[in-house]
């Protein structure tokens, strides 16, 4: 079984500044993963470079063996940190476009979450607040049946009691052979569900380890980040 | 794949051009009547119902440019870029797709402009003998082309659709290069912008002045007021347009997909 994502000497930067320094990264399938950093770290970044919507500067990133591209994007299910739908759509005209291009999308699915978070399909985006349109993007993220899921600051902009809900779902929603990575600073409200993390600093990769190996020494995953990250 | 992009990108386009349509052809009828009802009375209702069809007309055109930039630009190089460059598509469809569409609303802006003429001009048009003379002007042109006569009109189209897909891929292409820049990418696609002009220009001097000289000259040395030799030059110049153009075209898409596919960064 190979790796789902693969980072080689990775680097990218703007201008002479680096967003990311020679990261170097193996991560395997069927984990949920945390990418943990303070602001400004990189994780945007990387996750970016994975869906091709950044090129390189140096080194090389593969998904599932490939580089991104057509074929990664087919088994990759990313959500941004904005909100990249047109204002002017409906939410089943999404659901539409997401069928009608991604053949692993699930439209009952979909109808199910927004029906349990009371969206009605049949709204314009323009007329949601920018809370509700992070839940319809997560929804629509989360039915598909991809091999991985890069998931951007997926709580960051909703109340904690819909919090709860986004993180059931994405945890309800995964098959086991999916992995799923969580960029995110909100690591006390994710930790619970992470197997694995990824500690993230000025644009390098300071840890990498499985979640159980932190506590077996005796540490919590938001006490061992303020501990490194410590200002 | 490439379908369904057109046939969102139509859906995303027609919910601004189909009202706009509405509207001139309206506004074209509005005009007609009340010029009919006033008919012998006051003029001011008229001019300025005029004045309304007029802006709405050259609000059309400046529509038809703005929603081609537009397009490009928001939709693929601003946040909504981040949903359809990770659509399972190749970028050279992203391209095409807003392309074709683009080419389409300039001529469906055309033919809304012809319509509402129609309709402004609909008593002139019903006094058929107008009409008749207009068609005979234009069969007389022909006939000077001899059997030729249909190929002129196939030039004409063709020639049209090469600069408008050259007009548009020039756009693409400044606003690709722009976006290399790390900052200010709206000034490096003026720059871009100025400079793929230039090099059109520049270029399109360079072959009309030196393997046509020769071309020319020998059109000239055999001219000696011979229609048949102005009839060649004719469809050598509009071949050699409708060929330049397309050449350039293809020159500006392969940069914006190279970019797009290579050197994308979103920000």
């Amino acid at each position: 079984m190979n790796a789902i994502l693969e980072c080689k000497g990775l680097t990218k930067s703007y201008g002479g500044k680096k967003a990311l320094s020679d990261v170097n990264l193996t991560i395997e399938r069927g984990r949920i993963v945390g990418l943990l950093g303070p602001n400004g770290s990189g994780k945007t970044t990387l996750i970016k470079l994975a869906n091709a919507l950044l090129t390189p500067t140096l080194g090389e990133i593969r998904i599932a063996g490939m580089e991104p591209g057509t074929g990664t994007k087919k088994i990759v299910s990313y959500l941004p940190e904005r909100n990249y739908l047109s204002d002017w759509m409906r939410v089943h005209d999404i659901i539409g476009l997401f069928r009608d291009f991604y053949g692993d999308f699930r439209p009952d699915k979909a109808y199910d979450m927004l029906k349990r978070l009371n969206i009605n399909p049949n709204d314009k985006l323009k007329t949601m607040s920018k809370g509700t349109k992070e839940k319809v993007q997560l929804i629509l993220v989360m039915s598909r049946e991809s091999e991985l899921y890069l998931l951007d600051e997926p709580i960051g902009g909703v109340d904690p009691a819909a919090r709860d809900y986004i993180l059931e779902t994405i945890i309800s929603n995964y098959n086991p052979e999916a992995t799923i990575i969580i960029s995110t600073h909100l690591i006390s409200d994710v930790e619970k569900i992470l197997d694995h993390v990824i500690f993230i600093r000025e644009g390098q990769v300071v840890l990498s380890s499985s979640v159980d190996e932190i506590r077996e020494q005796g540490k919590s995953v938001d006490g061992l980040f303020r501990e490194v990250f410590r200002c | 794949m490439l379908g369904k992009l057109l046939k969102y990108e139509l859906k995303a386009t027609g919910r601004t051009f189909m009202p706009i349509y509405a509207a001139l052809l309206i506004a074209a009828a509005v005009t007609k009547l009340i010029s009919a009802l006033t008919a012998g009375g006051s003029e001011v209702p008229e001019f300025i119902s005029a004045i309304v069809y007029i802006m709405i007309l050259m609000g059309m055109f400046v529509m038809t440019f703005v929603v081609m930039i537009q397009r490009f630009h928001k939709n693929l190089l601003s946040d909504e870029g981040y949903l359809m460059f990770t659509l399972p598509v190749e970028p050279w469809q992203h391209i095409v797709s807003k392309l074709l569409i683009s080419v389409l609303w300039n001529l469906g802006s055309l033919v809304a402009a012809f319509l509402s003429i129609v309709i402004l001009t609909f008593d002139e048009i019903a006094n058929r003998a107008l009409m008749l003379d207009l068609f005979a002007v234009i069969a007389e042109f022909l006939t000077i082309f001899g059997p030729t006569g249909s190929l002129v009109v196939l030039e004409i189209f063709l020639a049209g659709i090469a600069t408008t897909v050259f007009g548009i891929l020039l756009i693409y292409a400044s606003i690709a290069l722009g976006h290399l820049s790390n900052r200010h990418r709206t000034m490096a696609s003026l720059g871009a912008f100025l400079g793929l002009t230039a090099f059109a220009q520049i270029l399109f001097a360079c072959l009309t002045l030196i393997p046509n000289v020769r071309v020319l000259q020998h059109y000239m040395d055999t001219l000696q007021e011979s229609l048949q030799t102005s009839i060649a030059l004719f469809h050598y110049v509009m071949w050699f347009t409708i060929g330049f153009f397309t050449l350039l075209s293809a020159g500006y898409f392969l940069i914006t997909n190279h970019i797009l596919k290579k050197r994308l960064n979103l920000e």
